[in-house]
């Protein structure tokens, strides 16, 4: 398993060295959806608004997006591209079993979806002069957060595996997304995939709140349960996919 | 000698379409075993179901002993070259390829690279270890989709349509590898609609048709099924007990088109014992043999 997770994050530090404006594009676009964003809300506001710490916050919800939109799409997008290269089979041929594969191979793309991350903050850091201080225990609740992406991102990726073109659906989730990640993370929000984690880290980052570890708590348990849901849904959808013949190219 | 990879009973339906009907089959080891079919009569459907990606509706499949549908263990033993794929990743070189192949498929990441370099020097790959796939030609490319399925050095291989858009030379090394393969000791499947290709590489042809294998037999036995002349006679009406029985004794095939195999004077004694039937067509069969052969044994 070990060697596994080192060929799947060579593989991925390939992919970046050989193809950096790939990420170097996601960086740029990102950046500016919310550099036009903040300069519209600037303006709206009337000269001379202060955003204050808000800016912050927005800001860090706007980061933890695009983090966990990396877990949540980068599975179904993985499986588009193998069945439209001519891979999916040679994939699923593994004797790990995919579901082992893809997780496994979630994790080592972790590095480069960091990157993407920290990449975009500089970028907003500088145009926006927000000033983000970074508490480490913060990893935590984004890890729970992370957690929960992965499970979206295989409830996704079964509908990638027998439907095969789910662009459309993908891009348009993505706001559904960044609605579960702004959304509260108490009472029966907490039970929203993604939100308990989310709102804990943002209590964190804007307002300096410490590591709550009954919230932290709640949010690993969201994020499992989610997951959980995620892998059942695939592995049933890896076996109706083979059953009707779905496993091929296109 | 105890088989491989083994198939009972297999059967596969898409819709309305039965693709697959009741294909038995065992592969032992140095043994090459060569499907052989038309178009859509359902090779590449039996190959997904052995090795794993397609779910049969009826029947089972025995990867050393294991059902690789519920043990994906099992399939560190397998490696295939499916179909109309590439089978590799474009933006990756064959080197790195074959090491994520390598590991992916149970291997230490030492051990990947050690046989993927010797790998590709066996099949003169080695100068283009380090260029990225898409740039490779299409000969190439479908080397490099044979050495993906040897990587992890299985003990069965299934190849559909292997030696399929390459070039004379290519084919004939492909050929010559696939071979010795063999005699190290590896059960071997391969798909083709050539029966020369058959004929080059098996030891035992399965002719496969409308999904059901209608003839299996040890190749110098099918082989000497076409050799020589072939007639192929058409009666205007049905053929008589009587008549039937002597052609039969003359070694005359099928029935509604029959074969006969032999030269222009045994065609003769046919004839007489046909007398007086009458006849609507009596042609020497020059066209596609498997073709004819499918014609004749009345599954067309
Ligand atoms: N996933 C699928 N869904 C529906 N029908 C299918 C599917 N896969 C194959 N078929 C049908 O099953 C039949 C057998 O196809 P198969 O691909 O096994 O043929 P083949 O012998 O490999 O032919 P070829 O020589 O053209 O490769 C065909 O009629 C094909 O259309
Ligand atoms: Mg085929």
């Amino acid at each position: 398993m070990l060697d596994l997770f080192l060929a799947e994050f060579w593989r991925s530090l390939l992919y970046l060295r050989r193809y950096p404006l790939e990420l170097l594009g996601a960086v740029v676009t990102l950046s500016l959806i919310f550099y036009f964003l903040f300069l519209g809300a600037r303006f709206l506001a009337g000269p001379g608004a202060e955003f204050g710490g808000r800016l912050e916050a927005v800001l860090v919800g706007y980061l933890l997006w695009t983090f966990t939109l990396s877990a949540y799409n980068g599975l179904s997008f993985g499986l588009m591209e193998e069945a439209q290269t001519g891979t999916l089979e040679q994939v699923f041929l593994t004797p790990y079993g995919p579901i082992p594969l893809f997780l496994v191979r979630n994790l080592a793309g972790l590095l480069s979806q960091g990157l993407l991350v920290f990449l975009i903050a500089l970028v907003l850091m500088a145009l926006t002069g927000a000033r983000l201080a970074f508490a480490p225990g913060v990893i935590l609740p984004c890890l729970a957060v992370l957690l929960g992406g992965y499970g979206l991102g295989f409830a996704m990726g079964s509908l990638a595996l027998l439907y095969k073109r789910v662009e459309q659906l993908l891009g348009l989730s993505q706001f559904l997304l960044l609605f579960l990640l702004q959304a509260p993370g108490t009472g029966p929000f907490a039970l929203l995939p993604l939100a308990p984690g989310a709102a804990l880290a943002r209590r964190m980052l804007a307002e300096g709140a410490p590591l709550d570890p009954s919230a932290l708590g709640l949010a690993f348990l969201n994020g499992l349960a989610y997951l959980g849901v995620g892998l059942f849904l695939f592995r049933r959808a890896v076996y109706r996919a083979k059953r009707l013949g779905l496993l091929h190219g296109y | 000698m105890e088989p491989l990879l083994q198939a009972r009973g297999l059967v596969k339906r898409f819709g309305a379409l039965t693709a697959v009907r009741g294909v038995n089959l065992a592969l032992r080891p140095g043994e090459v075993l060569a499907f052989l079919g038309k178009n859509g009569a359902g090779k590449t459907t039996t190959v997904k179901m052995l090795s794993g990606l397609l779910l049969p509706d009826e029947g089972e499949v025995r990867l050393l002993g294991r059902d690789p549908f519920q043990d994906p263990k099992a399939l560190r033993h397998l490696g295939a070259v499916l179909e109309g794929n590439r089978n590799v990743y474009w933006r990756l070189t064959p080197l790195e390829n074959l090491v994520y192949f390598g590991v992916a498929r149970g291997l230490r990441l030492k051990e990947a690279q050690k046989r993927a370099l010797a790998l590709l020097e066996a099949y003169g790959l080695r100068e283009k270890a380090h260029t990225e796939v898409r740039h490779l030609s299409r000969g190439m490319q479908q080397k490099l989709a044979l050495l993906q399925a040897l990587i992890h050095d299985p003990e069965v291989l299934l190849l559909d349509e292997p030696t399929l858009g390459l070039d004379v030379e290519t084919a004939l090394l492909v050929r010559e590898r696939i071979r010795a393969l063999a005699q190290s000791g590896k059960a071997i499947l391969l798909t083709t609609h050539q029966l020369e290709v058959a004929e080059a590489l098996a030891d035992r042809i399965a002719i496969i048709h409308r999904g059901e294998v209608v003839l299996e037999e040890e190749k110098g036995a099918l082989l000497a099924r076409f050799a020589g002349d072939h007639y192929v006679l058409e009666l205007e009406g049905p053929v008589p007990e009587g008549a039937l029985a002597r052609l039969r004794a003359l070694g005359v095939e099928g029935d509604g088109p029959f074969l006969f195999r032999g030269d222009g004077k045994a065609l003769w004694r046919v004839l007489e014992a046909l007398k007086p039937l009458p006849l609507k067509r009596v042609a020497k069969a020059e066209a596609d043999l498997l073709e004819v052969f499918l014609k004749v044994v009345g599954h067309a």
